[in-house]
């Protein structure tokens, strides 16, 4: 059962990543954008994640309620240690959240658009380097863990092991990631016109990626980060990154020739990819600290409990999945027929 | 401020506020489905406009109250990583439900909002009334949890560990009907009564009277019945606190001294020191047959409880309980008069019938908020009944006022935008055509 619940685990991070990945770059192309393309992208952005954009962000509390039944002592060291950027995730979460749908809901369209429109786009920006930056703390290597934290310094203790060069390539990679499954996402969705646009976008987006990728390997490597020296030694880390930059040629070529479900399947492999080579050299070490790992296997909740979660995963995801693969279904459909 | 006081103030700050949003949310969907379904029914345009303007309404509400949830499930964690890891396993039960309910509910938003003219009709509506329900759903599942704080069941407790964990026995702890019960209940009454009183207030001042007398008589039709009913549930609660939380129940009375036959005080001041209520209406024996159903029986009192298990703030717990009950008093008696007035039409010409509801609006939420100032802080000094202190529970990193201010400043601007967007809502309303 444990591996049923860390299968649940992993699946609703993954989808976290993809779905308000790609919602929260929806924002930060919006940011990017000229401003005549803006209100396009508006629309468009609108269009494709107004129904499925509560449901998308959902994922994270199941994150959440997962790793705190399930592995209570894992979650205890996050909420302590990495107390404030989490809050200040939760600070962005909230204002773009509020943000998309008062700019929508607002019974009079007038200047307050304005406001809304650049909350949304800049807490789409700001939000997923914090989420990075969170993610990073966690394989920083600089987190202490003693049980006299009153006596530890507190920019040791709370603010080091995330803020530092290294953390902040992996919220600025992560945060690419986010802009580069947008953009993929937005060619898919775009009228024939527009797509232009979005396919150079998109180019834009797979080639910052990259770039970020390959610059939090070398801060990673010269800084002497644990994570990372793991990762280059790990043989099935290094075969997956192979494969995720192999796909690349075909991922651009794709986005060239606007196919739609070639390039987000390309696109959904890429990003699994690289997640995985991730999850392989970390697993089960998914903290590393200034003195050792910490094993997530070591933070399991009782037996009786994980079994309890184990079932009501099963059947919560027996009523969810079907339901949100109806809803994504339903709305291409419309949106085929509306063509 | 020291880091506890903080940390609770940051709590109760940011629950009090995601309680209103998330009752809104819950209830605002069962009268728009209301209106949905008379607009199915009689092609009445009017429905068509109120059920498309309540639906801006929920979903203006759902988003603010999905936001500021989000804040709360990571909050309890940031707040009391000591609670979370020990209750974490135990009460996570309804917490997951509760997140495939929201699952559900978010799901079903999704087609009601996207679904006008795309779906098949029937459906389209059923979708809405989904969201009610998983809403109510999930509503009663987190109130489960804070249930079990205050009636901790399925473990043992033994050397400070907890052993034998069976979730599905503290999911259905012995508090969690009654509080489920009459937190819905609330829920009802306080926004049935919010967004009545809104619409009364349209009606007084001549704006689309018939499209308000519409809109405020689906909404006073829940909020009435629930008020009628809430005192009932009320009587149930104080009766099981009586039996499980005999402290909470002399806090609520300000009951110092053990008497048998006890009375119950309406009013009156709270005097912590002298260990006296002053400027009290008395009501004798009633207290006694309130709590345990018997007009002779024996209610322990203040004094003699040690004081490292009681609360501290009495005089708050007292007033919060007293506020609680007048105001429940007040609405049941306007859900009664709302009743009578169906039967008397001449009531409705008048503008005194419409201001006395339009001033009736705030009152259910503060009840509502009132009812849980009760509920919390009168289970102080324990944020497990019995087994954990909250002391014991808060986290170990400083300067938590510093969040607290950003929540405070972040809400408050939230609660004005959102105010400013249904006054604009309102405003729409009134200057659009029929159609
Ligand atoms: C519209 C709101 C509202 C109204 C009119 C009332 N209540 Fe209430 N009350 C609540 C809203 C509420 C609440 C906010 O929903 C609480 C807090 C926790 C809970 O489960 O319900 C609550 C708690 C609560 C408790 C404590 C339960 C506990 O700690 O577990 C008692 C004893 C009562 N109520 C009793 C009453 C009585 C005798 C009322 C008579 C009129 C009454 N309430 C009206
Ligand atoms: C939404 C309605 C609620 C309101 C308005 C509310 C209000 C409050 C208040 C005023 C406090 C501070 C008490 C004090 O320290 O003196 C508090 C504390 C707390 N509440 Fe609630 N509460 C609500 C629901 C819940 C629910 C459903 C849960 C849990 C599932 C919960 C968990 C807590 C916790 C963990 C604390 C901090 C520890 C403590 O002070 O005991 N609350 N709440
Ligand atoms: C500590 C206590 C609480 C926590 C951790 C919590 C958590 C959450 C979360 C995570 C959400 C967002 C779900 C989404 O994205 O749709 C949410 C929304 C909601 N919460 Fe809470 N909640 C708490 C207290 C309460 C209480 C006391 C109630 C009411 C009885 C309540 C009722 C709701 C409802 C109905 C929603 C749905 C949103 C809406 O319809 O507006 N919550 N809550």
């Amino acid at each position: 059962m444990l591996y049923v619940v860390l299968f649940f685990l992993a699946f609703s991070l993954l989808l976290y990543i993809l779905l308000a990945g790609a919602d929260f770059g929806a924002g930060i192309i919006e940011l990017f954008s000229s401003k005549q393309n803006r209100t396009v992208t508006k629309k468009t952005v609108y269009r494709v994640i107004g129904p499925v954009w509560e449901a998308n962000h959902i994922w994270i509390i199941i994150v959440v309620v997962i790793l705190w039944v399930g592995f209570p002592n894992f979650y205890n060291i996050i909420v302590v240690y990495l107390h404030i950027p989490l809050t200040l995730i939760l600070l962005g979460i909230t204002l773009r959240g509020v943000a998309f749908v008062f700019r929508h809901y607002d019974a009079y369209k007038d200047k307050t658009q304005l406001l809304y429109d650049w909350m949304f786009r800049v807490s789409s920006l700001v939000t997923p380097i914090f989420l990075g930056i969170t993610f990073s703390g966690l394989i920083s290597g600089d987190i202490i863990i003693t049980d006299n934290l009153e006596s530890t310094n507190f920019y040791e203790a709370y603010i080091n092991p995330w803020l530092n060069v290294f953390s902040l390539s992996i919220g600025c990679f992560f945060t690419g990631i986010c802009a580069f499954l947008a953009s993929i996402m937005l060619i898919g969705e775009a009228d024939t016109n527009e797509r232009k646009v979005y396919v150079k976008k998109a180019r834009i987006a797979t080639i910052t990626v990259i770039t970020l990728g390959f610059i939090v390997l070398c801060i990673g490597y010269f800084e002497e980060r644990v994570f990372i020296s793991n990762f280059i030694k790990n043989p099935y880390s290094l075969t997956l990154i192979g494969f995720s930059a192999l796909i690349i040629f075909p991922l651009l070529r794709s986005i060239k020739n606007q196919s739609r479900i070639k390039t987000r399947t390309l696109a959904g492999i890429q990003v699994v990819l690289i997640l995985l080579a991730a999850c392989v050299s970390l697993f089960p070490d998914l903290i590393i600290t200034s003195n050792g790992s910490i094993s997530i296997l070591n933070t399991v909740a009782t037996k009786e409990v994980i079994k309890t979660l184990g079932i009501a995963l099963i059947i919560g995801g027996a009523i969810i999945l079907p339901g949100l693969f109806h809803l994504l279904k339903s709305f291409k459909m419309i949106k085929l027929l509306e063509r | 401020m020291d880091n506890l006081d903080a940390a609770r103030l940051q709590m109760a700050f940011t629950l009090i506020f995601h309680i209103v949003f998330a009752c809104i949310g819950m209830v605002m969907p069962f009268f728009m489905v209301v209106a949905h379904k008379k607009w199915l029914n009689t092609k009445n345009p009017i429905y068509l406009t109120l059920t498309k303007s309540w639906q801006k309404g929920v979903a203006i509400f759902f988003v603010t109250g999905a936001v500021s949830g989000t804040a709360l499930s990571f909050e309890l964690g940031l707040l009391w990583p000591e609670f979370m890891k020990h209750a974490g396993p135990i009460i996570g039960m309804p917490f997951s439900l509760e997140g495939a309910a929201f699952f559900v509910e978010a799901i079903a938003l999704g087609f009601y909002l996207y679904g006008w003219k795309k779906l098949p009709e029937k459906f389209h509506w059923f979708t809405g009334v989904i969201v009610g329900i998983a809403g109510v759903a999930s509503g009663i599942l987190v109130v489960s949890a804070n249930g079990w704080m205050n009636a901790p069941s399925g473990f043992d407790y033994i050397n400070g560990e907890f052993t034998n964990i069976d979730p599905i026995k503290a999911l259905l702890n012995p508090g969690w009907f009654t509080q489920a019960l009459h937190m819905t209940l609330a829920a009802f009454t306080a926004t049935g009564f919010a967004v009545a009183g809104i619409h009364a207030y349209q009606i007084y001042k001549k704006r689309r009277v018939e499209l308000h007398t519409k809109a405020f008589k689906i909404a006073i039709t829940f909020g009435a019945i629930a008020a009628i009913l809430q005192p009932l549930s009320g009587d149930l609660s104080a009766k099981d606190i009586a039996k499980r939380q005999p402290v909470k129940l002399a806090a609520m009375e300000a009951h110092y001294h053990t008497t048998k036959g006890a009375p119950l005080y309406i009013g009156g001041i709270v005097d912590n020191e002298k260990k006296e209520v002053s400027y009290k209406i008395e009501i004798p024996k009633a207290l006694s047959f309130l709590a345990f159903g018997d007009f002779d029986a024996e209610v322990k009192g203040l004094n003699d409880f040690p004081d490292d298990v009681k609360p501290k703030n009495i005089a708050l717990v007292h007033y919060a309980f007293q506020t609680m009950v007048g105001l429940g008093t007040l609405l049941m008696l306007a859900g009664i008069l709302f009743f009578i007035s169906l039967k008397k039409k001449a009531w409705l010409q008048k503008k005194r019938y419409w201001l006395f509801f339009f001033l009736l609006a705030p009152l259910g939420f503060l009840a509502l908020e009132a009812g849980w100032i009760v509920t919390e802080v009168g289970r102080q000094p324990w944020i497990i009944h019995n087994v954990m202190k909250t002391k014991d529970a808060v986290t170990p990193v400083p300067g938590i006022i510093y969040s607290f201010y950003m929540y405070v400043i972040l809400y408050s601007l939230l609660t004005m935008a959102v105010t400013w967007l249904m006054l604009r809502q309102i405003k729409f309303l009134n200057n659009s055509e029929i159609n």
